[in-house]
């Protein structure tokens, strides 16, 4: 116990000093070994879930490391449990060893010296098969610079959603889809704010309705704010009275759009996950008309993460566990559609050529749009935005 | 019970309550004043509150929890009473009591998505009408649920706690010998609705108070029920606070917890108000209910009540029914009545975990409410003690516990746990299920009290006094006279601890750390996400557990004493051969 400890130690010590060698991964390794690791991960979606089981019992075949699944309803949940063990003076036997999470939630762990690391870019996986220029957003989380303290797990683009049946041309673009709600009253909506999908609404429709989208990915404090978003409380204002229930009521998120879609309350719902539709339908949750698309002009994409707390009494077998989930193997079983669908961080050149036609041979949902279909990805704002938009959303529209 | 550290049992028991409550209290007291060192304050400031005033969403939301939390007491209380006047001792309703149980036991986040999906504009009311008389193809756009009025809110509130009050007032019937006083009244003359307005409601009201003022401090401040069928934009209070404590800003936590001291504050001028405007009414109405007339034009109110009640009843059920046809359903379309591919996958790919929910929700529970019992009949035996020969219930002296016991119910979960979850990481118990286990006993010891208090005090000593001087064994007599004759209290109070204890979301949260997840826990996270299939097994089981508790509740007591001699007689006889 001892031994390990102060292994533990001494690789996280030369981490700090020394790009990682060979040998400083065996001691990780060694490290890890009978560690439990304890994921808090947000636990709504069962098909999500499995994936974690799955990658346990890979973990635990290859590593002896035991990953734990602690299924949370709010990521910030978990942020708060570590903000209150820092209050109890708990640094040394945290109860969180792995978060999964992104912007807000990260910018506010690393503001407030709630994470362990560097340790991202020592990880072999990362070294070998990440390209940190393929995308904006793996380094700049929201705008909120990484710098190796969380490491990327997979990808995510905004995708709309609508029943071939009930709708032959889906409104393309922020304007298309207020004349479409013009014309059927009641038939389009948007999730509330703060829920993260929402939020990403705001920040898709403000890309599209404001002249000044430059200024986007600077702190919102530097910025004159209400110029900017004014067409955006403008478009709102009318989208609203004909909206679903007139604008007094949004659904809680993604699921509760495609319920809503499958119930015809709707007729457009979103998704920040490319394979959602897919998934739905084989479960039964939606007809098997609906397809996915996206805006003409791209739709918002971002890079999710995982961070290790300051006092994981496991951060050894943590940093196995996310060297892993960044494996081709889990990156690969990851993207499969009937499994999670969620699209790989890793660089396709940088695969080999047994990998990259393990990628290639992937089935699509009928559902599920390609990488080339997806089109044009636009960045996140920076992550100051995100609450200056919903603040102001909550001080319009909920009171 | 022989009690004989009296003092010392005193000061342990209300060490085990104030403790915790007080670490709580202080948690959620000081980062309202801009008091919390890990996040760097460490000077005392108002501008949490001042953030707070100028909030225009906090007073929306105080004003929606204001109009929904009072209104569904008041009506609750309105219809619990008229149902009980309508039907007390009628055969047809036996029915309906037997009926309480269920509804009663089931988890409010289960009551609300069944009738989220029973009342939406797609729902199965809907669909049972459309295409055929409604014209609807699809649905309609109407706001039948979340609307901005809350009155769906203020329905399921409605439909949750009216059971609850008419199954503390049955249980109180025996000790205001409501029989006898309605054939003195009938036999004058007075019609039925009147005698219980003028004679039973009077006598009832003083014996139900405490469980009403739970219900109301219930009403004010429920997170899950008004998460899932109350309006967003605004939430209620609670919701409002929720969503604040957990914002990734981690500066909204000062606002949040300035917002649940107020919240508390509001509670206690509610409880206040509703005390003084009973007194008031009580004074208002002394006159016209001992003039002596048999019939009073307010009896209506009853009898509109009761039909209400019955008709809320019917919606609770129907609610219930449709929650397990969810969780066999692959495809179900509007406006289809009933599924059209039924499957039994949803079962399947759920049965580990439930196993794992089911072994954690079970082993809390019963650990929790065996221990609040047993502390719930040491508390009432000192104040009975303490009190000595009093044995009347109106102007019997207060104890400490009585307003103790007040305090944990009392204080909105949201504020009062964040900063008990601080004290538990000091000390070790963090994710730990002895925590989870003392947090509920917490949440269920003032339920088991406040139900056994009225049935325990009123106990007629002088049986236990007889049996004392027949056979000196006090401990024996104690258990074989005093609480066997109070196995029907004993067993309803262990039923609604019970219950109480499954249905707890963020305490088992908050001290489980998601460690120990329960039936509830993972039913309300499964609730956020829309999955009605999901929700529909886990529903299933998180309400058959109680059910099945409340059912023995009802059946062993009156039943127990034939057994227990068919045994005797049994184990005599095969030990005679």
């Amino acid at each position: 116990m001892i031994k390990s400890t102060l292994a533990v130690a001494i690789s996280s010590a030369l981490i700090f000093t020394s790009p990682i060698s060979k040998a400083d991964w065996q001691d990780t390794l060694q490290a890890a070994q009978g560690q439990t690791v304890y994921f808090n991960a947000w636990g709504g979606a069962d098909n999500i879930n499995q994936y974690i089981q799955w990658a346990a019992d890979r973990i635990e075949d290859q590593y002896q490391v035991t990953l734990k699944q602690v299924k949370l309803t709010d990521t910030a949940d978990a942020v708060n449990r570590v903000l209150a063990e820092k209050a109890a003076g708990q640094d040394k036997q945290g109860s969180i060893d792995l978060i999964w999470l992104n912007g807000e939630n990260f910018r506010a762990m690393k503001d407030n010296q709630l994470l362990f690391g560097p340790f991202s870019q020592t990880l072999p996986n990362y070294q070998r098969y990440v390209d940190e220029n393929a995308r904006q957003s793996l380094t700049q989380d929201f705008g909120t610079k990484v710098d190796g303290m969380e490491s990327p797990w997979g990808m995510a683009q905004v995708i709309f959603m609508y029943d071939t049946e009930t709708l032959s041309t889906p409104p393309k673009s922020m304007a298309q889809l207020l004349a479409y709600a013009q014309a059927n009253p009641g038939r389009i909506t948007y999730p509330e704010p703060p829920q993260f999908l929402g939020s990403t609404f705001l920040k898709q429709a403000l890309y599209e309705l404001s002249p000044h989208r430059k200024v986007l990915s600077q702190p919102v404090d530097q910025v004159d704010f209400k110029k900017v978003t004014a067409p955006l409380w403008a478009y709102l204002d009318q989208l609203h009275p004909v909206a679903w229930r007139s604008g007094q009521n949004f659904p809680s998120g993604a699921e509760e759009m495609m319920r809503l879609l499958d119930d015809q309350e709707i007729d457009v719902a979103l998704s920040f996950d490319v394979s959602a539709a897919s998934v739905q339908i084989d479960q039964g949750n939606l007809p098997d008309t609906v397809r996915s698309y996206v805006f003409q002009n791209g739709t918002i994409g971002n890079t999710h993460f995982l961070a290790i707390p300051y006092n994981s009494s496991a951060t050894a077998g943590a940093q196995v566990v996310a060297n892993f989930l960044l494996s081709p193997e889990a990156q690969i079983h990851k993207q499969t559609p009937t499994v999670w669908g969620d699209l790989s961080v890793l660089s396709y050149d940088k695969l080999s050529a047994s990998d990259q036609q393990k990628f290639d041979d992937l089935p699509r949902g009928i559902a599920t749009l390609s990488i080339e279909e997806l089109g044009q990805t636009l960045p996140e704002p920076h992550s100051s935005w995100v609450s200056a938009l919903e603040t102001e959303w909550r001080k319009r529209y909920a009171h | 019970m022989p009690t004989k550290y009296r003092r010392m049992t005193t000061g342990l028991i209300c060490a085990l309550l104030l403790l915790p409550i007080l670490a709580g209290l202080v948690g959620t007291l000081l980062p309202a004043f801009h008091y919390f060192p890990p996040l760097g304050e460490n000077k005392f400031s108002f501008a949490a509150w001042q953030n707070l005033f100028s909030n225009t969403e906090f007073f929306a939301s105080l004003k929606l929890t204001l109009i929904t939390g009072i209104l569904a007491s008041i009506i609750a209380l309105w219809l619990a009473l008229a149902l009980l006047a309508w039907g007390y001792e009628k055969a047809f309703f036996r029915p309906i009591e037997n009926l309480l149980a269920p509804i009663l036991a089931i988890p409010h986040a289960a009551i609300a998505i069944g009738l989220v999906f029973l009342l939406s504009p797609s729902g199965w009311l809907v669909r049972l009408f459309s295409p055929w008389l409604t014209g609807f193809e699809r649905p309609p756009n109407w706001i039948s649920v979340q609307d901005p009025y809350g009155l769906s809110l203020i329905f399921a509130l409605v439909i949750k706690e009216m059971p609850y009050l008419l199954f503390v007032m049955l249980a109180s019937m025996k000790s205001i010998q409501a029989r006898d006083s309605l054939q003195a009244c009938q036999s004058l003359g007075y019609g039925r609705f009147t005698a219980w307005r003028k004679v039973l409601i009077p006598q009832l009201y003083p014996l139900i108070r405490l469980p009403l003022f739970i219900v109301i401090s219930f009403s004010l401040t429920v997170v899950d029920l008004a998460l899932i069928i109350g309006p967003n934009t605004p939430s209620t209070l609670a919701v409002t606070l929720f969503r604040w404590f957990n914002d990734p800003d981690l500066a909204m936590r000062f606002n949040a917890s300035a917002g649940a001291i107020s919240l508390m504050l509001v509670i206690v001028f509610v409880l206040a108000g509703w005390e003084l405007s009973h007194r008031f009414l009580a004074k208002l109405t002394r006159a016209e209910r001992s003039n002596g007339k048999r019939r009073g034009l307010s009896d209506h109110l009853l009898s509109l009540g009761a039909m209400l009640a019955c008709f809320s009843l019917l919606i609770g059920l129907l609610a219930l029914v449709i929650l397990p046809i969810w969780s066999l359903t692959k495809r179900w379309r509007f406006p289809d009545v009933f599924p059209a591919t039924w499957t039994l996958d949803n079962l399947e790919r759920a049965t580990p975990l439930l196993m794992e929910l089911t072994n954690n929700t079970l082993l809390i529970a019963l650990v929790s409410t065996l221990l609040a019992s047993v502390i719930s009949l040491i508390m009432l035996e000192i104040k009975r003690v303490s009190h000595g020969s009093s044995q009347y219930t109106s102007n019997r002296p207060s104890h400490v516990f009585d307003w103790l016991i007040y305090v944990p119910i009392l204080l909105p979960q949201i504020g009062f746990l964040f900063g008990l979850h601080v004290l538990l990481i000091h000390l070790n118990l963090n994710g730990d299920l002895i925590a989870v286990m003392m947090l509920h006993f917490l949440y269920v010891l003032p339920y088991v009290y406040l139900t056994l208090k009225n049935p325990y005090l009123a106990y007629h000593q002088a049986y236990l006094e007889q049996a004392n001087r027949l056979k000196p064994c006090v401990w024996r007599n104690y258990l074989t006279v005093k609480l066997a004759m109070l196995k029907p209290a004993l067993f309803t109070a262990f039923a609604i601890g019970f219950s109480v204890s499954v249905a707890q979301y963020l305490p088992t949260l908050i001290a489980g750390e998601g460690r120990y997840s329960t039936l509830t826990t993972e039913a309300v996270t499964r609730a956020a996400s829309g999955d009605r299939k999901q929700v529909g097994s886990m529903a299933l089981l998180q309400t058959l557990f109680p059910i099945f508790v409340f059912w023995l509740a009802l059946v062993v007591p009156p039943r127990w004493t034939k057994w227990r001699l068919a045994f005797k007689s049994l184990f005599i006889r095969t030990t005679r051969a």
